[in-house]
């Protein structure tokens, strides 16, 4: 046991910010989707990144930390458009540490105070990254905001919609845009053996009474930390791109933690009006203008990229297809484990041993992740909460279902009284994995690097937008300071690569 | 032997599903063995000696004595019953002869045959409204052999794919090419239903449905209200028809 116990602030809020994860989560899993594959084994690799976060992620987090607090790469994050934000962030996090602990916990492999410490520092992590990523919006999560991210600065967004090229139905940029939409979703959920966190959208953000942007990422599309598409994704020339969405007559009434919406009338190819095309990750400064010099350059941008994505699928599918059980298990264990990779990225402290492998103390209980069994327990996890330890007391109605249950198990306050706990799992142990080793190749914005270059870079980068000069121009001082020099300077920073909007800078907004 | 912290639970009951009591209440005779087996006490098991003490070995025999039941899984994904057929239950319509298979869902609601040849075999939540139905040719997809088949031969063209995954990595290769899809399974916000609408292929998820076999031609109602997410929530969800094409 440590020597300084956690305060009762430091628990009472770690288990509002427990409650209000199992709330969402129930609330996402319940009306979001229902998913199932014949292709991969999806609940028994879910479980098992699952119980390979709760061993994990402490450790990897104050790794990360040492080099960059969690506030500092989220500020970064605002200025990017890598896997750092939702679900990544917004959700994943802290949810897929807690429902390895829970699983844990139903299993009686742990008591409620057991890991206590690491629960605090997880959640606390958590909730610092998320305040300073939703700094713009006041938020601390999508679902708090009603379902709404609206992430990005005045000085963001203005670039996004003025550079955007206007489109509609039957013309060719709308025709290639629309089919790469559809083409780069279909490729990101094979990248994330079926499941959706390749993808992401945030927003919406208000144009004017017909028209909203929302702005969409698509996330480890190249050679990069996912082993699976080394050879596959060499020709892909993006690891990550940002797609600004203008839609015409259609009201994103929901963009959740997932990153997913909805939208009345539904969002169909006929709604969309406009689009733009970017790069970025954390060597690049902000986001980055891809064939955007004109409509035509676009839509051959489009185009060119629609085909390499075709031919990727076709070749990651066919390499899929060949694997074994326990290697698709293991690629969806470490898709879902390591979304919150790209944090090691940005610090410049990736190692494959960190997110490339499962801990033996997760690998142990494959055998028992069977299909039925694993599809059993994880609906009991999400959404039936039927096990003992979900089960509270009688009086008591959650929220959304009014069951007497829930889905965390929260710290008990009991050990601010003497009673004993553990404080944490210990540092990760050597793990294995059953695919074939990463070749030393990332894609970035900078070319293709080893990782030991990759990683170098990063620690030695920091884009000029989150300069201590810059870092805390926020949009309260921009609204009243924007005539002054260093306004222009800041938005002439973000206009650099404009084709409408360079060198305008700050200027006056009317609304 | 010794009694674990979560054994004294107020308001625990047991899990709805028997496999998981089953599991959970081995998992737990197993940590009570071997935490009398290692003498310890429980902070230093924990995250100590149990590391060391309980195994994959352990959990392998769990599995055992399920099977050695005679139970046998249910299964999910092809590969799993196809690398141990032991231990799953026996697949229909996925290999051989499937030409008289078809899903034969318990809810499927079933008409007479119309003025127009269609009969109606079941009902589905259309994932966007279109302006007209759709017809074509009734074709089984449920593994990558058959992805395979299609990736080679192409798909051809009327092709309404019978699909009970509503993932969207099994089809990937091929999904762009089908003129419909009949999903037995998942919602529209299910990963093959935001597909299709990214691609535009009138779809109909969480189809219950009956008597359809491959090559049988068929029309789904496209035109139909497109289901949301709230009329899941509220139980309102407006399904549209399927109906086979007799002559």
């Amino acid at each position: 046991m440590s020597d300084t116990r956690p305060t009762y602030a430091q628990l009472l809020e770690t288990n509002n910010l427990m409650q209000n994860c199992g709330d969402a989560t129930y609330w996402l899993c319940l009306t979001r989707t229902v998913q199932g594959s014949k292709l991969f084994p999806v609940s028994p690799y879910i479980l098992l990144s699952y119980l390979n976060a709760f061993y994990r992620y402490p450790t990897l987090l104050k790794k990360i930390e040492a080099r960059m607090p969690a506030e500092e790469i989220a500020d970064r994050a605002r200025n990017m458009g890598m896997k750092i934000t939702n679900s990544a962030l917004g959700w994943a996090l802290p949810n897929f540490y807690l429902l390895g602990r829970e699983l844990l916990l139903s299993l009686g492999f742990l008591r409620p105070q057991d890991a206590l410490e690491d629960v605090v520092y997880v959640m606390g992590f958590w909730k610092r990254y998320l305040l300073s990523w939703h700094r713009n919006d006041g938020h601390i999560t999508n679902r708090e905001y009603g379902n709404r991210a609206q992430i990005l600065p005045d000085r963001r967004l203005e670039v996004f919609h003025k550079d955007l090229y206007e489109c509609r139905p039957g013309d060719p940029l709308h025709e290639a845009a629309h089919t790469f939409l559809a083409t780069v979703s279909q490729y990101g959920f094979l990248v994330s053996c079926e499941s959706r966190i390749s993808l992401t959208n945030s927003g919406p953000y208000r144009v004017d009474d017909r028209h909203q942007l929302v702005v969409r990422d698509f996330m480890d599309l190249a050679e990069c930390s996912l082993p699976w598409l080394d050879g596959v994704a060499r020709d892909v020339p993006y690891n990550y791109l940002t797609v600004p969405t203008l839609v015409r007559d259609c009201n994103f009434r929901l963009v959740d933690d997932w990153g997913s919406f909805e939208a009345t009338p539904e969002f169909t190819a006929e709604h969309l009006a406009g689009i733009g095309l970017y790069t970025s990750d954390a060597l690049s400064e902000g986001f980055l203008p891809v064939g955007m010099g004109s409509a035509e350059e676009l839509t051959d941008t489009f185009n060119s990229l629609n085909a390499v994505f075709k031919q990727a699928t076709n070749k990651l599918w066919l390499r899929i297809a060949g694997w074994t059980r326990d290697q698709m298990i293991d690629a969806g264990a470490l898709t879902y484990y390591n979304i919150i990779k790209d944090l090691a990225h940005v610090a410049g402290v990736f190692e494959v041993k960190d997110w490339l492998e499962i801990d033996p103390r997760a690998e142990r209980f494959r055998p028992l992740l069977n299909d039925e069994f694993s599809n059993q327990i994880l609906g009991s996890l999400v959404v039936g909460l039927d096990l003992p330890n979900h089960r509270q007391s009688p009086y008591q109605m959650m929220q959304y279902s009014d069951g007497a249950s829930r889905v965390y198990t929260p710290l008990p306050y009991s050990v601010l009284a003497g009673d004993p706990y553990v404080p944490g799992v210990g540092p990760i142990q050597n793990g294995a994995s059953h695919l074939d080793p990463k070749e030393d190749r990332y894609r970035t914005t900078a070319g293709v690097l080893t990782l030991e270059e990759y990683n170098r870079r990063a620690r030695e980068f920091k884009p000029a937008l989150c300069e201590d000069r810059y870092r805390f121009l926020c949009e309260t001082w921009v609204k009243y300071n924007y005539r002054t020099p260093l306004a222009d300077d800041l938005y002439r920073l973000e206009q650099r690569q404009s084709r409408t909007m360079k060198d305008k800078g700050a200027g006056r907004r009317d609304t | 032997m010794a009694g674990l912290y979560v054994d004294d639970d107020r308001y625990g009951g047991s899990p709805n599903s028997l496999l998981v009591e089953a599991v959970r209440n081995a998992c737990l005779d197993l940590v009570r063995r071997k935490l009398d087996e290692s003498g310890d006490d429980w902070a230093s098991f924990v995250f100590g000696s149990s590391e060391r003490l309980i195994t994959t070995a352990d959990f392998v025999a769990v599995e055992r004595r399920i099977l050695d039941s005679g139970y046998r899984f249910d299964w999910s994904a092809v590969i799993s019953q196809r690398e141990r057929p032991d231990a799953y239950k026996v697949p229909e319509g996925i290999a051989g002869d499937v030409s008289s298979f078809s899903f034969e869902h318990p809810e499927a609601i079933v008409g007479e045959a119309d003025a127009a040849g269609r009969t109606q075999r079941g009902l589905g939540d259309n994932v966007v409204q279109k302006s007209v139905n759709v017809a074509g040719t009734a074709r089984y997809v449920r593994s990558s052999e058959q992805v395979i088949a299609l990736m080679q031969s192409g798909v051809p063209a009327g092709t309404i794919a019978i699909i009970d995954d509503s993932g969207g990595t099994l089809t990937a290769p091929v999904l762009e090419h089908f003129a419909g899809i009949v999903c037995a399974g998942g919602t529209v916000r299910s990963h093959l239903g935001i597909l299709a609408r990214e691609y535009g292929i009138p779809c109909l998820m969480n189809a219950r449905i009956s008597g359809i076999c491959d090559g049988d031609r068929v029309e789904i109602e496209a035109t139909a209200e497109a289901t949301t997410g709230e009329a899941y929530f509220g139980g309102k969800a407006k399904p549209a028809r399927i109906w086979k094409i007799e002559r």
